[in-house]
C-alpha cells in the first residue's frame, strides 16, 4: 500500500500542468526523465493492482512474456520522434502518454520481470541496448530537425543521452553475465 | 556466525604474524613521499602567505604564482594522493590478510609512474614554464611536459586502482557468502570513485597536450573546465571518504567503543561513490556558458552529498556518546569528558570532525547560487578548503600517522611522541583557525584569491584587507611549525622509535549487531548507477558547450 501511495503521489505530481510543461520543454528531459518517471509511478502502483487482481495477471501474464511484450511495444512507440511531437500538439496523444506509460508499461514490467527467465531478461536488455544505440545514432546524425517542437541541439543532446544509457546498460549486462550474482539473492 | 569466526581467525593470524613486511614497504614508501612533499609544500605555503600579506618580497628568480602553483600541486595533489594510497593499501593489506604479489607490483608501478610524473610537472613549475595554478585548466597554458607529467600521475593512480580491484575481487572469490571487511570496502569505494573521477581529467589533459604543443590551435575552455572539475571535486570527496574510513572504523576502537551499524556505513560509502562526480559543477556557478536551469539542477546534485555527510555526523556522535557513557559518563554531556582527549590518535581526528561542521556549512554557501556570487574567487574559498582539507582531512591523516607508521615500521608510539602529537595538533588547530578564519573574513570583504600582494593604489577597501592578511601570515607561520613537528614525528616513528608491536586499531560491531547485507557488495551495480548519474549530469551541458561553442582559445601565458 505504501508503494502504491508513493507511485500515486509521483503520478499526480507528474500530471500537474506546470510540472508537465517544464519537463516537456526540454527534449531529453521529456523522453529520458518524464517518461521513465511515469513508468516508475506505474511500477510502484503495480503492487496493489497485483494484489487486487491476482487472477487477471495469472491468466494473462502467467510466464511474463505477454507483459514484457506489452512493455516493449509501449516503450518503442514512445521512442519514435513523431510520437513525442504528437504528445505536445494533440491532446489525445498526451492523454495516451499519461495512461500508457504507467499502466501499460510500468505495471506489466513489475509483473513480468520476476516471471521471465534470466535469458529473457538478457534478451530484453540486449534489444534495448541495440535500440538505444540506433536511436542515439539517429538523433545525433540526423542533419534535419526530426521533431518540430525541439531544436537540433536538443536532438543531439537526446542522441548522446541514448548512447550513454546504452553504454550503462551494456556495462550492467556484462557484469551480470560475467559476475557471480547468486550470493546477492 | 561463520563469518565472525572466519574474521576472528584472520585477525588472530595477522596479530601473530604482525605486519607483512613487503606490504609495509609499499605503504611506507608512499607515506615517505607524502611527508617529504608536505615539508616542501608547507614551506612554500608560508612563503606565499607572507608575500600575500606584504610582509615579505620574493627574490626576482621566483614569483608568487610559481609558488602558488607548486604549493597547490604538491599539497592538494601529491601529498593527499600519496598519503591516501599508502594508508588505503595498508588497510587493504590488514583487512584482506595481505596484498597479492601482483597487486604489490601494481602499487610499485603506480609509485614509479607518479614519481616520474611529479618530477616532470614540478620541474616545469620551477622553470617558470607552468604557472597555471593547481587547477591547470585552459586558457592558461603550461609547457607540454607539465601535462605529460600529469598523464604519468594519472596512470599511476589507475595502476593503484586496478591493484585494489584485483585484490578485492580475489578475496570475494575466496570468501563466498561473506561481506568484505569494512576497511576493504572503504578502499574499494575510494578507488572506484578515483578511477571514474580520473577519466574526466585524463580526457582534459590529453586534449591540452596537442594544444600546448601548437598542433591544435584552439581548445574549448568550458569543456576543459568542466572536465577538470569532474575530477577536482571528486578528488575532494575521495579525501573525505578516506578520512571517514578512519572516523567510522579506527576512531571507535581508539576510544574503546564499537563502530556504528555496518549497513549504514556501507550505504554512506555507496552514496558518496554514486552521487559525487556531478558536484563539480558548483565550482562553475559563475561560468557564463552554462544555462541557469542546469546550474539550478546542479545545486541539488551538489547538495545530495550532504545526505551521507549528515548520516556520518549523526552516526559519529552516537558512537562517541556510547563510548563515553560506557566509560561512566553521566548526564547530558558528561560523556564528552570521558573521551581520551590526551591521545593524539583521537584528538587529531576529533578536531578534524568538528572542523567539518563549519567546513560543510561553508560548502553549502559555495554551492548556493546567490551566496556563491558574494564569495566567488575571493579568499573565502581559500579559507574554505583550508578548513575542509587542511583540517578535516589532513588532521585525520596526521592522527592516523601515530598508529599506522609505528605499526608499519614495527615500532611503538612513545608517550613523548604522543605528547608532541598533541602539541602539534594544538598548534595546527590554532594556526588553521587564524589563517582560514581570516581568509573567510577577508573574502567576505572582497579580497581576491590567486592574486599577488597589491593594495590597488592604496584603495581604502583594499587597505581594509591588510589586517586580515597579517593574521593569515601569523597562521601560516604556526602551520609551518606544525608541519615541521609532524614531519619530525613521522621520521622519528619510522626510524628511531623503540622497536615493538603496535596494534592496528580496527573497531568491532556492537554485540548482537546485524551483519552487513550482501547486496552492498554489488559494485557492478554501483558503478552503473555512478555512470548513469554522470550521464544525467553531463550530457546536456557538454553537448551544449560543444555544439554552441564560441571560437576556441589559443594557449595563453600570463607570466
Amino acid at each position: 500500500m505504501k508503494q502504491f501511495l508513493y507511485g500515486l503521489v509521483l503520478y499526480l505530481f507528474l500530471l500537474l500542468p506546470p510540472v508537465a510543461a517544464l519537463l516537456e520543454s526540454i527534449m531529453i528531459i521529456h523522453m529520458h526523465m518524464q517518461m521513465p518517471l511515469l513508468i516508475l509511478s506505474g511500477f510502484l502502483m503495480a503492487r496493489l493492482i497485483q494484489l487486487k487482481f491476482p487472477d487477471f495477471f495469472r491468466k494473462w501474464n502467467s510466464n511474463g512474456v505477454p507483459g514484457i511484450m506489452l512493455f516493449s511495444i509501449i516503450l518503442v512507440y514512445w521512442m519514435i520522434p513523431r510520437t513525442m511531437d504528437e504528445a505536445l500538439t494533440i491532446e489525445a496523444s498526451e492523454l495516451f502518454k499519461f495512461i500508457s506509460l504507467p499502466f501499460l508499461a510500468g505495471v506489466p514490467l513489475r509483473d513480468s520481470w520476476k516471471k521471465i527467465s534470466s535469458a529473457g531478461k538478457n534478451s530484453v536488455f540486449i534489444i534495448f541496448i541495440i535500440l538505444f544505440s540506433l536511436m542515439g545514432w539517429l538523433y545525433i546524425a540526423a542533419d534535419e530537425q526530426i521533431c518540430n517542437n525541439y531544436l537540433r541541439v536538443d536532438q543531439i543532446t537526446l542522441g548522446w543521452g541514448y548512447v550513454t544509457m546504452a553504454v550503462c546498460m551494456a556495462i550492467y549486462v556484462i557484469q551480470l553475465i560475467f559476475g557471480d550474482h547468486s550470493e546477492y539473492k | 556466525m561463520k563469518q565472525t569466526q572466519a574474521l576472528n581467525l584472520q585477525q588472530k593470524t595477522i596479530k601473530a604474524l604482525g605486519v607483512n613486511t613487503s606490504d609495509a614497504k609499499v605503504s611506507l614508501s608512499y607515506l615517505s613521499v607524502a611527508f617529504l612533499t608536505l615539508l616542501i609544500g608547507g614551506i612554500l605555503g608560508l612563503v606565499q602567505g607572507l608575500e600575500r600579506a606584504g610582509l615579505m618580497e620574493l627574490p626576482p628568480w621566483i614569483n608568487y604564482y610559481q609558488v602558488l602553483t607548486a604549493h597547490g600541486i604538491l599539497l592538494l595533489l601529491v601529498f593527499s594522493t600519496t598519503f591516501t594510497i599508502g594508508y588505503q593499501y595498508a588497510n587493504l593489506s590488514h583487512a584482506l590478510g595481505g596484498l597479492l604479489p601482483k597487486v604489490r607490483k601494481f602499487a610499485w608501478t603506480g609509485f614509479i609512474l607518479m614519481v616520474i610524473g611529479v618530477v616532470l610537472a614540478v620541474t616545469m613549475v620551477v622553470l617558470n614554464e607552468a604557472s597555471v595554478l593547481y587547477t591547470f585548466y585552459p586558457p592558461l597554458a603550461a609547457h607540454p611536459v607539465f601535462y605529460i607529467g600529469l598523464v604519468f600521475v594519472v596512470l599511476g593512480i589507475f595502476a593503484c586502482c586496478i591493484g585494489v580491484f584485483i585484490n578485492y575481487r580475489h578475496w570475494r572469490k575466496n570468501h563466498p557468502g561473506q561481506t568484505t571487511p569494512l576497511l576493504a570496502f572503504f578502499a574499494m569505494g575510494v578507488f572506484v570513485l578515483w578511477f571514474f573521477a580520473s577519466i574526466g581529467v585524463t580526457v582534459e589533459v590529453l586534449t591540452l597536450i596537442p594544444w600546448s604543443m601548437g598542433i591544435v590551435e584552439t581548445t574549448n575552455v568550458m569543456v576543459g573546465r568542466t572536465l577538470f572539475w569532474w575530477f577536482g571535486h571528486s578528488l575532494v570527496n575521495i579525501w573525505y571518504l578516506v578520512a571517514t574510513s578512519a572516523w567510522y572504523v579506527i576512531v571507535p576502537k581508539i576510544i574503546g567503543g564499537r563502530h556504528f551499524n555496518e549497513k549504514l556505513i556501507r550505504l554512506v560509502v555507496i552514496l558518496l561513490v554514486i552521487l559525487n562526480i556531478p558536484g563539480g559543477f558548483h565550482h562553475q556557478i559563475i561560468d557564463p556558458g552554462i544555462s541557469e536551469s542546469i546550474k539550478f539542477l546542479h545545486v541539488f546534485m551538489s547538495l545530495s552529498i550532504a545526505v551521507p555527510s549528515l548520516m556520518t555526523a549523526f552516526a559519529m556522535f552516537a558512537v562517541l556518546e556510547r563510548a563515553g557513557r560506557r566509560k561512566g559518563g553521566k548526564g547530558l554531556l558528561g560523556w564528552i569528558g570521558k573521551l581520551p582527549w590526551g591521545d593524539v590518535r583521537f584528538l587529531a581526528p576529533m578536531i578534524a570532525m568538528i572542523a567539518f561542521i563549519p567546513g560543510g556549512a561553508g560548502g553549502i554557501v559555495n554551492t548556493s547560487n546567490q551566496m556563491n556570487q558574494v564569495i566567488h574567487n575571493t579568499l573565502w574559498v581559500v579559507g574554505h578548503f583550508h578548513v575542509t582539507v587542511g583540517m578535516s582531512v589532513v588532521m585525520t591523516f596526521f592522527g592516523i600517522c601515530y598508529w599506522l607508521i609505528p605499526y608499519l615500521a614495527k615500532r611503538k608510539l612513545t608517550p613523548q611522541m604522543n605528547r608532541l602529537g598533541v602539541i602539534q595538533t594544538i598548534i595546527w588547530t590554532v594556526g588553521m583557525i587564524l589563517m582560514a578564519g581570516s581568509q573567510h573574513l577577508a573574502g567576505l570583504l572582497g579580497d581576491p584569491r590567486r592574486t599577488s600582494y597589491t593594495t590597488y593604489g592604496d584603495h581604502p577597501t583594499a587597505l581594509s584587507w591588510v589586517p586580515y592578511e597579517y593574521v593569515m601570515g601569523i597562521g601560516a607561520t604556526l602551520l609551518l611549525l606544525g608541519v615541521i613537528i609532524q614531519v619530525y614525528a613521522v621520521i622519528n616513528m619510522m626510524f628511531f622509535a623503540p622497536k615493538g608491536k603496535t596494534a592496528f586499531p580496527v573497531s568491532e560491531p556492537e554485540d548482537g549487531a546485524p551483519s552487513a547485507p550482501m547486496w552492498t557488495e554489488r559494485w557492478g551495480l554501483w558503478v552503473v548507477l555512478l555512470l548513469m548519474v554522470v550521464a544525467m549530469a553531463y550530457v546536456v551541458p557538454i553537448v551544449d558547450m560543444i555544439v554552441n561553442a564560441p571560437p576556441g582559445s589559443p594557449p595563453i601565458r600570463t607570466w
